[in-house]
């Protein structure tokens, strides 16, 4: 399983929860499988992904998941200490861990190495960290999203490879007012 | 203590109700006082970039937030601040010890206070020097300002101002 199989397969699974989606082709496959107005694609920051989910997860009480990659979590590693510390029970960390920079030309990432970041996770102090492969995603996420006491790290190890898909289509500024009113709370966007 | 009380004050009157902070001997008169706030939202965080990025969050689940950082964490966010917080327009107000200015013994920080403020004015991000007790009644307006323009603005507390509080 790929990472475009891995996002096609959660598309039961998500429902109305809150997504912030890692930037280049997480993205843009993500777009491509099923835009929502619940989905915030990012557009920049690389390795930003879960510490935007995480404020978000701080200021609302909806669920929350960050779907981030390991060459991500490995730019920004310091947020698997913050997430331990500080994650609400809405919070879910996904991490697509498919060995490679996929957006840059599939270069290998550490984790094909020696780097393991369900140990750095549990390390960093994380309590509820799963490992799983693509097929078993989807019911560890539906798992942490029904638990009201715990957030969730799961790491799910995919096999590399990407499909042709576009650049996101829709400016930043309708991809945060569309989903700041999934929200709700917003005075102006009523 | 008074400095910091009226900073902290300032900032929640200008409607900020999240806060973060990578640490600073100047700031730890503030960091105190939010450890006890439970009025608003307080952490620390261990990276400035990975602040900015919390903020953002924070923002889109519609809150006002602050993030509480030496001048040095400018340096570590440069990507954060204009690929984030610049593209999408989230309001966020940097409250910045203005390490190296005049005042200051650690001789090494001066570099870094030497470009601090070109790095903000390249990337047009409107400051509010805090010199004198004075400036620190412009901060709540400042901190409203952020929202108006919807993008990041910087407080920059200088070292005199801060040392004796």
């Amino acid at each position: 399983m790929n990472r475009f199989e891995l996002l096609n397969l959660l598309q039961n699974t998500i429902q109305d929860e809150l997504v912030i989606c890692n930037i280049g082709l997480p993205s843009q496959e993500l777009y491509k499988i099923n835009d929502r107005p619940n989905y915030f694609y990012m557009l920049g920051s690389m390795g930003l992904a879960s510490s935007i989910g995480l404020g978000l997860s701080l200021s609302v009480d909806k669920n929350v998941i960050s779907i981030d990659g390991d060459g991500s979590v490995l730019m920004n590693m310091n947020t698997l200490a913050t997430i331990a510390n500080r994650a609400p029970a809405n919070y879910t960390l996904l991490i697509v861990d498919n060995g490679s920079y996929g957006s840059t030309g599939d270069q290998k990432t550490f984790t094909n190495e020696r780097t393991s970041l369900k140990d750095v996770a549990i390390g960093a102090g994380c309590q509820n960290v799963i490992e799983c492969d693509g097929s078993e995603t989807p019911s560890n996420l539906k798992k942490a999203l029904g638990d009201k006491n715990n957030s969730y790290v799961i790491i799910s190890k995919i096999n590399t490879g990407n499909v042709a898909v576009k650049p996101i289509p829709i400016n930043p500024i309708t991809i945060r007012d569309r989903f700041r009113k999934i929200i709700g709370k917003v005075d102006y966007l009523k | 203590m008074n400095i910091s009380k009226r900073i902290i004050s300032n900032l929640k009157f200008g409607g900020i109700n999240f806060f973060l902070s990578v640490p600073c001997k100047l700031l730890s008169n503030m960091i105190a006082i939010l450890e006890e706030d439970k009025e608003v939202f307080y952490s620390a965080v261990p990276r400035e970039e990975e602040g900015m990025g919390i903020c953002a969050g924070a923002f889109l689940g519609n809150k006002l937030p602050c993030i509480m950082m030496q001048n040095s964490g400018i340096g570590n966010s440069i990507n954060a601040i204009v690929s984030l917080l610049q593209l999408y327009q989230v309001p966020v107000v940097f409250l910045i010890s203005f390490r190296g200015t005049p005042g200051e013994s650690v001789g090494a920080q001066g570099r870094m206070a030497s470009v601090t403020e070109e790095i903000l004015e390249t990337l047009k991000i409107p400051m509010l020097h805090c010199n004198t007790e004075r400036d620190l009644d412009k901060i709540s307006t400042f901190t409203n300002h952020a929202k108006v323009i919807e993008g990041p603005v910087a407080v920059l507390c200088d070292f005199n101002l801060m040392k004796d509080d």
